[in-house]
């Protein structure tokens, strides 16, 4: 028996293609693990994509790290057909050096900063209460 | 009032309190008409604060990455429609198309002479086929011949046999002589013959 709902569901998309991070499909764990990928806008975040152009692990491994790969050619060819990257996909590339770095971690940093050096004169202060 | 029936009622939620709204964990838990909960009556939600001046240099920033963005954008374009233009009309292509049509003409030469060669091969096993054909042709006529004549000469010794037979056969003249030929000579076919094969011809005599 056919399943006439993909043959329904092909062809038609009105939406445009993104880079995106999708959950891969470890889904009875508490370990997420992203791909990224190039799928269809309007497609679900974990369904049927075009391309995986790479993967991103959000938990840090025994060095400390936290892994992330991408196919540099792959991504060059799909930005030139005009796909869009979504905003963590934006920021993890900036962080890496194939786009420039996103304005967003530049300011997150800052914030951080501000409220460590905030934090740090208090305590001193406090310590010299004390 | 605000009762939803779900599609499966666990007996867990079938004991909760009246009035709670029972429908399973979805989006949107609530709709607009429900009532806030108590907690939350006075909220007024607000967004975060936004400071001027980090906005500022914010937008400036934004202005800027929007701009290399674009950029980029465009080089990648321009990359992959150079390559595509390359695979398909470079200099690599054009070797490669020259490189394909030599290797079709030469495969075509050596069909050609192929097909001679099993032409030729061919001719000679149907020409053969055909003296063969022909040998058995003759060779089958000469059986025949053969075969007619054993024929014939067997038919001619059974006529002489016949006409020598003839000879010693019945006529009118010969009718009465042989009847008292047979009258005179009585013969006797009488005989026993034992389990043994033992034959036994002399019998009561007539």
């Amino acid at each position: 028996m056919v399943h006439l709902s993909s043959f329904l569901l092909k062809t038609y998309h009105g939406g445009h293609i993104v880079i995106r991070l999708a959950m891969a499909g470890h889904k009875q764990s508490n370990r997420p693990f992203y791909r990224i990928v190039a799928a269809y806008n309007k497609r679900a975040r974990d369904s049927k994509y075009i391309e995986q152009l790479g993967s991103y692990d959000p938990l840090p491994n025994i060095n400390n790290e936290k892994l992330v790969s991408f196919n540099s050619d792959r991504i060059k060819y799909w930005m030139g057909c005009g796909a869009h990257p979504t905003k963590p996909v934006a920021k993890l590339l900036g962080l890496a050096g194939f786009f420039p770095l996103h304005p967003m971690t530049v300011t997150e940093a800052e914030r951080c900063r501000a409220l460590a050096e905030g934090a740090a004169p208090e305590e001193v202060d406090k310590q010299q209460e004390l | 009032m605000f009762q939803v029936i779900t599609r499966s009622t666990p007996v867990i939620r079938l004991l909760a309190p009246r009035g709670a709204v029972l429908v399973e964990a979805v989006r949107g838990r609530k709709t607009r008409n429900d009532p806030k909960a108590k907690s939350k009556e006075g909220r007024i939600k607000t967004p975060p604060p936004v400071d001027p001046v980090e906005m500022v240099v914010l937008r400036e920033r934004f202005t800027e990455y929007d701009l290399i963005m674009r950029a980029l954008r465009l080089e990648f374009k321009e990359e992959m429609l150079r390559k595509r233009y390359e695979e398909e009309v470079g200099s690599l292509a054009e070797e490669r198309a020259k490189q394909e049509a030599e290797e079709h003409r030469s495969l075509m030469t050596w069909n050609q002479e192929e097909n001679l060669r099993m032409l030729k091969i061919r001719e000679l096993r149907v020409q053969k086929e055909v003296e063969a054909a022909e040998v058995k042709k003759t060779e089958a006529a000469i059986l025949r011949e053969q075969t007619m004549e054993i024929f014939v000469k067997e038919k001619g010794e059974e006529i002489m046999q016949i006409q020598e037979e003839a000879k010693s056969f019945i006529n009118m003249e010969n009718l009465d002589q042989r009847i008292e030929e047979a009258l005179d000579n009585p013969k006797n076919y009488n005989f026993a013959i034992d389990k043994d094969g033992r034959v036994v011809k002399r019998t009561v005599l007539q």
